[in-house]
């Protein structure tokens, strides 16, 4: 998978950095690590220092453990997103859906 | 102009991102302009691998020419599969309900954001979809 996902932990949050790519290609297998980890924490943030792409089947693996960490009452938080990825986020709307820091 | 033709497949998009980057790699396009592209080349790609020729197999053709006064790229994407005109649909809601409902027509928003003209056609039994991107 040409992404690297490093978990680290903070309490009950979790902290994920996400280095490289994310595309059609990987998107259901990163859906299913976010849908891991929304399980076990309250809160997840996604440092997008490293992360160079995404695409619209990324979002849908974002969407859906924002969802997962909504319905409990948990959040989904990004940080250090570059420009590209985030006019992605502005485009479609998903900056009305994670909090960005 | 340029050519490549793939089978209709997701395991084929690194082929197709890799036959557009190299016809751009001696042009000096900027980072951010790239990053657009890929995702246009994707989005439309991967319409076309996931729904074209459902429940069956077929291939796409994607065309490349670069021109110029001013500098730009058209991109032609072909398929034989079923006719499908994605722009004939409203423009994905991306407000925050909506989002939480569902989300589907996004990646055709962002191919209609990201580039400077996008086009349909349906001519000798084949979708065409023009995408022009200034470089």
């Amino acid at each position: 998978m040409n992404l690297e996902v490093n978990l680290i932990k903070h309490g009950s949050d979790a902290e994920l950095k996400l280095k490289g790519y994310i595309d059609a290609s990987n998107a259901g297998d990163v859906e299913k690590i976010l849908s891991d980890v929304a399980a076990k924490f309250d809160g997840i943030l996604l440092d997008m220092a490293k992360l160079e792409y995404v695409s619209s089947a990324g979002l849908r693996a974002f969407k859906h453990a924002y969802m997962d960490l909504h319905r409990k009452g948990g959040s989904l938080t990004a940080k250090n997103v570059s420009k590209s990825v985030m006019e992605v986020f502005e485009l479609t709307g998903f900056t009305r859906l994670f909090k960005f820091v | 102009m340029d050519s490549i033709t793939v089978p209709a497949k997701i395991e084929e998009l690194d082929r197709v991102n890799d036959f557009v980057m190299e016809k751009l790699a001696s042009l000096g396009c900027g980072e951010g302009t790239l990053f657009q592209l890929r995702l246009a080349v994707e989005e439309i790609f991967v319409n076309i691998a996931s729904y074209a020729y459902k429940p069956g197999e077929g291939e796409a053709e994607v065309d490349c020419e670069v021109l110029k006064d001013p500098l730009r790229v058209v991109l032609r994407f072909l398929d034989g599969g079923v006719p499908f005109d994605p722009l004939a649909r409203e423009d994905a809601d991306t407000s925050r309900e909506a989002l939480m409902e569902r989300v589907g027509g996004l990646g055709i928003l962002l191919v209609k954001k990201l580039t400077d003209d996008v086009q349909y056609s349906y001519e000798d039994g084949k979708n065409i979809l023009t995408i022009m991107k200034k470089l």
